[in-house]
C-alpha cells in the first residue's frame, strides 16, 4: 500500500468546506483565520499530537488553471470529424476543471498505525480539531475519537510521499537521537585530548545526565526546529 | 574554433586581477548622483578612460598599459537615478534591486556584521537621506601609489566639471579611527618592499580563480580552475556563469535585463569590506594548535585548505613531510609547472577530508567535484559546483599593528563577479559558508568567514584518516574572525552599454 513506507505513513486528508458565512467572513476563509492564528514549531497544538513526524494545514479554494489539458484519444477524433460540423469543434475543446467545494487539507507524515495515530489526535487536540473542522461537511457528525477516525478515513485520499528528513522510528526515538547527537558532538569538542581514565569519568557523568534509554527526557521538544543557545544548555545541564 | 570574447567590449577588472599585473595600489570611490543629466555627462567622461579586457602591446595597433586603470559600475538606485528606462530596470534581477544590506539574512551579515556596524558610507546607503546613496562605484588600480592619487585628481576634476551632478560620498573609516574618508585605498600587503598576494591572516589569497570559455589566457591554465570532466581533463567553465548575454552552465542565457546590448558583455559585483580579527585568530591558533596532533602551521593551513608560507594545497602536502618534498618541486618548477602545482588538483583522494577539512576555506567556496558522493552520479562531476564559482578581485586594506589585537583598520576588500548574484555568491555565503549540510558537516561553518556566534559555540571538525587510528580533532569555541563593515551589489556594464547609459539612449523597446 502507497500510504506507508516502513512504519511512517503518509496521511492526507481533503474535507470539504461547507458554504455558508460567519457574521459576514465565509467559512473556508474563517478555517484559514483559524489557522493562521494557531502557534508555529514547539507551540502548535500538533505538536501535542503524538507521533507526528511533519504536518501541514492549508485550505484549498480551487486548483489553479496552468494550462489546457492535451487531447485525449476521443479529442483526436473530434477534431478530425469538426471538418464536418461545429459541434464536434466545441467537443474537441480542452474542458477547465474547477473543485465542486473548497477543502480544508491536512497532511501529515507520522509513525505507525492510522487509528492510534488519529485517535491519539482526537485526545490531545479534540477542540482545537473541532473549532477547525467544524465548517466542514458531514462533521457535526463527529463526536468521539471513533467517529473522528471513521470521518478522516472517507475524507483520505492515496498518499506516496514522505518527508525525507526522516526515517521511521517512533518520534520520541527520533527526537532523543536528535538530542544525544548533539549532546555528543559538543562532549567529544569539548573533552578531547583527556587522559583514558579521566575521559572514561567524564563520559560516565555524560552518560548519566543524557540518559540514552530514557525516550521522556532529557530530549528535544515536538516541534522544535533550533538548537537551544549556550544559556539554554547551561540551565539544561544545571 | 575556440570562442572569442570581444574584449575591447567587457571591462578590464572583469578578465584581469589587476594586484597580478603589477597594480598592486587601489583606490575605490562611491558616488552620489544629483542631476540625471550632468550625471550621465559625468559618466560619459569616465567612460572615455575605462580600462578594457583587451591584452597590452600586443598584435597590431597595441593599446599601452596605463600607470593606472579606471573601472565604473552602478548600484541599482544609481541606474534609476540616470534615468535608465523603467522597463529596462524591472529586468535587473530583485537581489540587485534590493542591494546588499536588505539580504543580511540571507548572508548572515549579524551581530558584530550587522549594518548598523558598518562604516558610515555603508550604514546611511538607502536609508533616510537620497544624497547619502551609494550610485557609482568607480576603481582606480594603479602601479605606484603616486598614479592612483593622480588617477584620482583627475576624477576629482571630472567631479568638479559635473556642476553639481555628481558627488564623492564621505564615511570611510582608515586609520585612527577616522570615519569620513572620501575613498577606500587598498594595497597589497608589502614584505622586504616587495608586493605579496598575503592577506592579514598570513595566507596566499587569490589562487584558483575560475577559467571560462573565451578569458584570454594560456589554455593550460584551465587545468584546477575550469570544470572538472569525467575523464579527468579539466574543460573551460561556460562564459555565460561570469558574463551576461552568453551561454551558462546550463545552456542558457542569464537573466539580464533588455536590451540585449544594455546586458551583454555585462556583469554583477559583489563589494564587500571584511574586516579581519587578527588577535582573535591568533589566539585561536596558539589556543587550539597547542593541542592540534600536526601543531600550529598545519592548524593554520587546515582553516583555509593551503599552507600559509607558499599556498601549496594540502591535498597535494597534508603533512611536514610531504609539504617538504613539495617545497623541494616548487623551488625547481618553472611558472607553468607551479600554476598547476598549486591549483591543478582534485578531492578525489581525499573524499573523508582527511587532509583537506570539509569546513576549510578553500574546499566551501569551490568543492570541486567532492559534492558527488556517488561516481557517476551528476552529469559531471562537479555539476554541483560548477554554477556556484565567482570570480574574486580585491586586495587587502590597512595594516595589522598589533597582532594581537582585533581593534584596528585592516581587513581586505573583496569583490566577487558573477553572472548570478543570487545563485553564484548568496547561495555560497549562505549555504557553504554559513551552514555544512551539503558537506556532511551539519550546521558547521567555514572557519575563516563563518559568522561564528560565541552564543552557538562555533565549532569545526578537523577529520582524521578514518582508517588510521587517529581522532578527529575538534576546533572549538571559534570567535568571529571576519565582520562585514560594508558594501553593495554592482551593475559592471559593457563598454557599448557605457556609452548608451551615457548618452540617454538605452531603448528596450
Amino acid at each position: 500500500m502507497g500510504n506507508k513506507n516502513g512504519k511512517a505513513y503518509a496521511l492526507t486528508c481533503l474535507s470539504p468546506i461547507r458554504q455558508g458565512h460567519i457574521d459576514g467572513v465565509a467559512y473556508c476563509d474563517e478555517v484559514r483565520h483559524r489557522l493562521q492564528h494557531w502557534g508555529l514549531l514547539e507551540d502548535s497544538p500538533m505538536a501535542k499530537v503524538p507521533q507526528t513526524y511533519l504536518c501541514r494545514y492549508f485550505v484549498l479554494n480551487d486548483v489553479y488553471y496552468e494550462s489546457l489539458a492535451g487531447p485525449d484519444i476521443f479529442s483526436t477524433m473530434y477534431e478530425i470529424l469538426s471538418f464536418f460540423s461545429d459541434r464536434f469543434r466545441t467537443a474537441a475543446l480542452p474542458r477547465e476543471d474547477h473543485l465542486k467545494s473548497k477543502y480544508l487539507v491536512f497532511s501529515c507524515n507520522l509513525h505507525g498505525d492510522l487509528d492510534t495515530y488519529l485517535r491519539g489526535m482526537w485526545d490531545a487536540i479534540s477542540e482545537d480539531i473541532q473549532r477547525i473542522w467544524c465548517f466542514c461537511y458531514g462533521f457535526d457528525k463527529v463526536k468521539d475519537a471513533d467517529s473522528f477516525v471513521a470521518y478522516m478515513k472517507k475524507c483520505q485520499l492515496d498518499a506516496a510521499l514522505f518527508f525525507v528528513g526522516s526515517n521511521d522510528d517512533p518520534l520520541p526515538e527520533q527526537l532523543k537521537a536528535l538530542y544525544l547527537k548533539q549532546e555528543f558532538s559538543h562532549f567529544a569538542a569539548e573533552h578531547q585530548g583527556l587522559p583514558p581514565a579521566e575521559l572514561q569519568r567524564a563520559y560516565r557523568a555524560f552518560m548519566q545526565r543524557v540518559q540514552p534509554l530514557n525516550l521522556a527526557s532529557p530530549t528535544w521538544k515536538p516541534g522544535q526546529s533550533s538548537l537551544p543557545s549556550l544559556e539554554e544548555r547551561r540551565e539544561q545541564a544545571a | 574554433m575556440s570562442k572569442q570574447l570581444d574584449l575591447l567590449d567587457i571591462q578590464g577588472n572583469v578578465v584581469r586581477a589587476y594586484g597580478r599585473y603589477n597594480f598592486p595600489f587601489a583606490r575605490y570611490v562611491f558616488l552620489n548622483i544629483r542631476d540625471a543629466k550632468r550625471g550621465r555627462a559625468f559618466v560619459g567622461a569616465v567612460t572615455e578612460e575605462v580600462t578594457t579586457g583587451v591584452r597590452w602591446d600586443d598584435g597590431p595597433n597595441p593599446i599601452k598599459k596605463p600607470p593606472s586603470t579606471v573601472n565604473i559600475g552602478f548600484a541599482y538606485q544609481g541606474l534609476k537615478e540616470l534615468e535608465v528606462p523603467r522597463a529596462s530596470l524591472i529586468g535587473f534581477p530583485m537581489e540587485f534591486v534590493m542591494g546588499m544590506k536588505k539580504r543580511k539574512d540571507i548572508l548572515g551579515d549579524d551581530g558584530p556584521s550587522a549594518p548598523q556596524h558598518w562604516d558610515p558610507i555603508w550604514r546611511d546607503n538607502r536609508e533616510t537621506d537620497r544624497h547619502k546613496d551609494v550610485h557609482i562605484w568607480i576603481s582606480i588600480n594603479g602601479q605606484s601609489h603616486l598614479d592612483v592619487q593622480r588617477r584620482y585628481e583627475w576624477l576629482q576634476q571630472l567631479v568638479h566639471h559635473s556642476a553639481g551632478g555628481v558627488a564623492i560620498l564621505t564615511g570611510h573609516r582608515g586609520d585612527n579611527n577616522t570615519e569620513h574618508l572620501p575613498f577606500q585605498d587598498v594595497h597589497a600587503v608589502f614584505e622586504n618592499g616587495k608586493p605579496t598576494s598575503k592577506e592579514h591572516f598570513g595566507y596566499t589569497d587569490g589562487i584558483g580563480d575560475p577559467v571560462f570559455e573565451g578569458l584570454p589566457g594560456k589554455p593550460e591554465r584551465v587545468v584546477g580552475r575550469g570544470k572538472q570532466m569525467r575523464d579527468g581533463k579539466w574543460s573551460p567553465l561556460a562564459t555565460g556563469e561570469f558574463i551576461l548575454g552568453h551561454r551558462d552552465e546550463a545552456d542558457e542565457y542569464p537573466t539580464a535585463p533588455s536590451p540585449q546590448l544594455l546586458s551583454r558583455n555585462g556583469t554583477f559585483m559583489v563589494y564587500r569590506k571584511l574586516h579581519e580579527n587578527v588577535g582573535s585568530f591568533n589566539a585561536l591558533l596558539d589556543r587550539a594548535g597547542a593541542s592540534f596532533p600536526g601543531g600550529r602551521e598545519l592548524l593554520a593551513a587546515k582553516f583555509v585548505g593551503r599552507w600559509r608560507d607558499n599556498g601549496a594545497p594540502l591535498v597535494s602536502a597534508p603533512d611536514a613531510k610531504s609539504k617538504a618534498e613539495w617545497d623541494e618541486k616548487f623551488a625547481q618548477a618553472n611558472q607553468a609547472e607551479r600554476d598547476r602545482m598549486l591549483s591543478g588538483f582534485t578531492y578525489d583522494d581525499d573524499m573523508q577530508g582527511a587532509k583537506c577539512p570539509f569546513s576549510s576555506h578553500m574546499r566551501r567556496i569551490n568543492p570541486r567535484a567532492s559534492l558527488e558522493s556517488t561516481p557517476g552520479a551528476f552529469n559531471t562531476p562537479g555539476a554541483l559546483a560548477n554554477r556556484r564559482r565567482v570570480i574574486r578581485r580585491g586586495l587587502p586594506y590597512g595594516e595589522v599593528k598589533d597582532t594581537t589585537r582585533d581593534d584596528g583598520n585592516h581587513g581586505i576588500v573583496i569583490m566577487m563577479l558573477n553572472a548570478s548574484i543570487q545563485r553564484q555568491f548568496e547561495f555560497v555565503q549562505q549555504q557553504w559558508i554559513n551552514y555544512g549540510n551539503d558537506f556532511n558537516a551539519s550546521n558547521d561553518k567555514e572557519i575563516i568567514l563563518g559568522n561564528h556566534c560565541p552564543m552557538q559555540q562555533s565549532k569545526a571538525v578537523i577529520e582524521a584518516d578514518p582508517d588510521s587510528d587517529a581522532p578527529p580533532f575538534f576546533l572549538t569555541n571559534i570567535p568571529r574572525l571576519v565582520e562585514t563593515r560594508g558594501g553593495d551589489y554592482f551593475f559592471i556594464p559593457s563598454m557599448t552599454a557605457l556609452r548608451m547609459i551615457a548618452q540617454g539612449i538605452v531603448d528596450p523597446t
